[in-house]
């Protein structure tokens, strides 16, 4: 929280009042944060192949590898979505959302999508960007939004696209190089962050509340908790679901 | 008869919702070359990105996004497109709505079409089809991008596909009532001693195609509206089950056949090849006789030959489907019967070459390009025997050898015998001549050009590259020894482009300033010539004319003149 003394600056009482107003929502919003963990053993995750495509190749000093775990060295795992589900309590996630000043963007560079999870808002701009000097598809599969499917070039460096409803996280691909796979979940409000290296996520600027929050990934699947904003920190752990044994 | 040419009809209903064959014959002749216009607009924008790929389309790169490009999916649609407004809007409408209508009553002396307000309605299906194909550019979707064969089950889930099958059963019903029509005036209107073997080339030509048409055309609307099913209602006739796209399984109910559309398809599209080119031979062979002041060498083999082609265009459609695994047997039979067919051809061919011996032709604009039609359709038709032959097109299919063959078949073969047929009745419609210069202004370069946009592509398609590249085949190694004739090829299409300007100018020219003529200009002998020009509204002729001989009698020893028209009595 960030308090901001203003008298010495401007006298005009209405942009006092302003300003008072404005610090004072500041001073009322708080954070969500915590971290996700993996519990048990890990699978390894092979290389990815890409020998159908030379510049794929050409374009990785090393062969990535698949990116439906990451984990770091305490488990901390990678690419979840964690988002403001609903609201209980008294909290509300009604009202009018100002949407970022900067588009959201997903780069397809050396032939795996950058970033792998990602969240953006209902009629923000998203910036597909092809860094690659190769033929991509970048093909969105919705199933309340408009599916698109458009092939990018080597030259068709960027384009832009947006979402006009809120959808729970589906799956973009390039039907060139099937390996490649990422996801965006489309919310009416900012509230979400997608996880770090480390596996630990902030979503800040809530009011005060209880909130449903949830926390989704594309293999493990989703966990949801009641949290109080300004709590102690909303931890989820996954583990591997166990395959259903073989009658 | 009289008291129809005293009467003055208001603008509308003489112009716009005629009954009068002439006028829809003359509808259909300015929609459907507006048509071509158009589909060869799109062929040259997507030439642009053939030869330069991934740069800016200039002048209407715009239209395309702020970068200019074509990007593959609008390429897809400009080539779904192209095809499918060149042959369902630009060839057929115009070589059999506008000849077929304009000249079958005319040839046999009739004074209108059977029905006429079927004619009308004919029409006015195939306007609201363009309509609904137009305008599907301008829909979310797009316009249809998957080919101009619809191949399910591609076509089936693709974006666009909706408004092309719309377009469709109102193009496939214009067809059907306009050949029902052709075939019943035929039968019923002849003049009198206008028996089946003095009928002109052309009549005949009309007729069989007529045939094709109503026989062939069916199974395709039957087709259209199913697959339209598949889209909008859920069924699943050609969508097979557990079909897995971009790796999801789609959730429809399957167990339809995805081949079973490519029958109903090519069932009516190999005849379509013939109903494509058979007008077009049948314009040839009047203008021929015409120039060469000979009669037609083997007419009645002409005749034998068209009717046995138009009969064996249904049994050879599965050549177009050797690649889908039909096994052996079928491949056998239907590569036979595909050899089979060549030999009517190769006999109307032979005829038209033997007609020209021994002749003082006269190289008129007409006989220029009739004459060029001959050795352009027999490279088209040439080159379609090593498709014909299961071992080869597996090798060739869907390469440009294959988009070469039947261009030459209808580009330099169908759409250069429907120049020669404008060139050559012009003066009937208009009571003027075009003009001699603008049309060689037009044939020499559009003969040049056609050639080389057409013939670098039997070098392409013979490497291997694939007819459906939107980059021309950049990304194939087996493709880069050729790639360099793209760029030719594509100066080419644009240099053929230029070369039809002579030809639109010289429409509008010669309607003011084109040579006056008498109705007879070219000393013709069949009976359009005997009708004033233009002939009689609704009525035609003065008198309905009466027929003493055969088509072409010409130069024939002894005769004052080198004509003697089919209404001129036999002495004694």
């Amino acid at each position: 929280m960030v308090w901001i003394y203003t008298e010495e600056i401007v006298n005009n009482n209405i942009i006092k009042i302003l300003i008072l107003s404005s610090v004072m929502a500041f001073g009322f919003a708080g954070d969500i944060q915590g971290k996700i963990t993996f519990d048990g053993k890990a699978p390894k995750m092979k290389s990815l192949r890409m020998d159908a495509d030379p510049v794929c190749v050409a374009n990785n000093e090393v062969a990535p590898r698949r990116e439906w775990l990451i984990l770091d060295e305490n488990n901390g795992l990678k690419n979840v979505l964690v988002f403001v589900k609903e609201s209980s309590a008294g909290s509300s996630l009604a009202g009018e959302f100002n949407l970022p000043e900067n588009p959201a963007v997903i780069d397809q560079n050396g032939c795996i999508y950058v970033p792998h999870v990602l969240g953006v808002m209902v009629g923000q701009k998203l910036d597909i960007l092809n860094s690659d000097g190769t033929l991509h598809n970048i093909h969105a599969l919705p199933k309340v939004n408009k599916e698109f499917n458009n092939a990018m070039p080597r030259s068709k460096k960027r384009m832009t696209v947006q979402f006009d409803k809120s959808e729970a996280p589906f799956k973009v691909k390039c039907d060139v190089h099937p390996w490649m796979g990422a996801f965006i979940g489309v919310f009416d409000h900012p509230y979400f962050a997608v996880t770090g290296d480390d596996g630990s996520y902030v979503i800040s600027g809530l009011e005060p509340g209880v909130y449903v929050i949830e926390a989704w990934h594309e293999k493990l699947g989703s966990q949801t908790a009641n949290v109080t904003v300004g709590d102690s920190a909303a931890n989820f752990t996954f583990t591997k679901p166990k395959k259903p044994k073989k009658k | 008869m009289d008291s129809h040419n005293h009467h003055e009809e208001p603008f509308y209903r003489k112009y716009i919702w005629s009954t009068d064959h002439k006028i829809i014959g003359l509808q259909y002749g300015i929609t459907s070359l507006i048509f071509l216009l158009i589909g060869f607009s799109l062929m040259m924008i997507m030439r642009w990105q053939l030869a330069y790929p991934e740069s800016a389309v200039p002048l209407v790169g715009s239209i395309f996004g702020e970068d200019g490009m074509l990007l593959p999916e609008i390429y897809n649609s400009l080539g779904a497109m192209h095809g499918t407004i060149m042959i369902f809007l630009g060839i057929v409408p115009l070589a059999v709505g506008a000849f077929g209508n304009y000249f079958v009553p005319l040839q046999i002396g009739a004074p209108d079409m059977a029905f006429p307000k079927l004619n009308a309605a004919s029409y006015w299906s195939y306007f609201v089809g363009g309509v609904v194909m137009m305008s599907s550019f301008f829909t979310a979707e797009g316009a249809a991008r998957s080919g101009w064969t619809s191949y399910p089950p591609l076509a089936d889930i693709e974006v666009g596909q909706t408004m092309w099958l719309i377009g469709m059963i109102f193009l496939i019903t214009s067809s059907l009532l306009g050949s029902i029509n052709i075939i019943t005036t035929i039968i019923q209107l002849r003049a009198p001693g206008l028996t089946w073997m003095r009928m002109p080339f052309f009549v005949w030509a009309q007729f069989v195609t007529s045939f094709l048409l109503v026989l062939a055309f069916p199974p395709l609307e039957a087709a259209a509206v199913l697959q339209l099913m598949d889209r909008v209602v859920g069924t699943s006739f050609f969508l097979p089950s557990g079909l897995v796209v971009s790796g999801e399984l789609l959730g429809v109910s399957g167990g339809g056949s995805p081949l079973l559309w490519q029958h109903l398809f090519w069932f009516l599209a190999h005849p379509e090849v013939y109903v494509l080119i058979l007008p077009a031979m049948g314009i040839v062979g009047e203008v021929i006789a015409n120039n060469t002041r000979k009669p037609l060498w083997g007419y009645n083999s002409l005749v034998f030959s068209v009717v046995f082609l138009g009969f064996m265009s249904f049994i050879v459609w599965a050549h177009h489907m050797f690649i889908t695994g039909m096994g052996t047997a079928m491949s056998a039979f239907f590569q036979t019967t595909t050899m089979i067919i060549s030999i009517p051809s190769v006999i109307i061919l032979s005829a038209f070459f033997i007609s020209l011996w021994g002749a003082s032709i006269r190289f008129n604009t007409p006989m220029l390009f009739a004459l060029a039609f001959l050795p352009m359709f027999g490279i088209g038709g040439l080159t379609g025997l090593p498709l014909g032959f299961a071992a080869a097109d597996i090798y060739l299919h869907d390469t440009y050898y294959v988009i070469g063959h039947f261009h030459y078949v209808v580009a330099p073969g169908t759409i250069f015998g429907l120049f020669a047929g404008i060139y050559y009745w012009y003066p009937k419609i208009t009571g003027r001549k075009m003009s001699e210069l603008l049309g060689k202004l037009h044939f020499w370069p559009s003969l040049i050009f056609m050639n080389g946009v057409f013939m670098p592509m039997f070098i392409q398609g013979l490497a291997g590259v694939s007819r459906r590249l939107w980059d021309g085949g950049l990304e194939y190694a087996h493709a880069s020894g050729v790639l360099h004739w793209n760029e030719f090829m594509s100066i080419s299409a644009w240099l053929l482009g230029l070369a039809q300007l002579p030809f639109i100018f010289n429409i509008f020219y010669s309607l003011k300033r084109g040579e006056k003529v008498d109705k007879n200009p070219w000393g013709a002998t069949t009976l359009e010539w005997t009708a004033p020009s233009p002939p009689l509204p609704h009525v035609n002729f003065e008198k309905i004319p009466e027929v003493h001989r055969v088509a072409y009698e010409y130069s024939v020893p002894g005769r004052k003149r080198d004509f003697t028209p089919q209404t001129e009595p036999k002495k004694g």
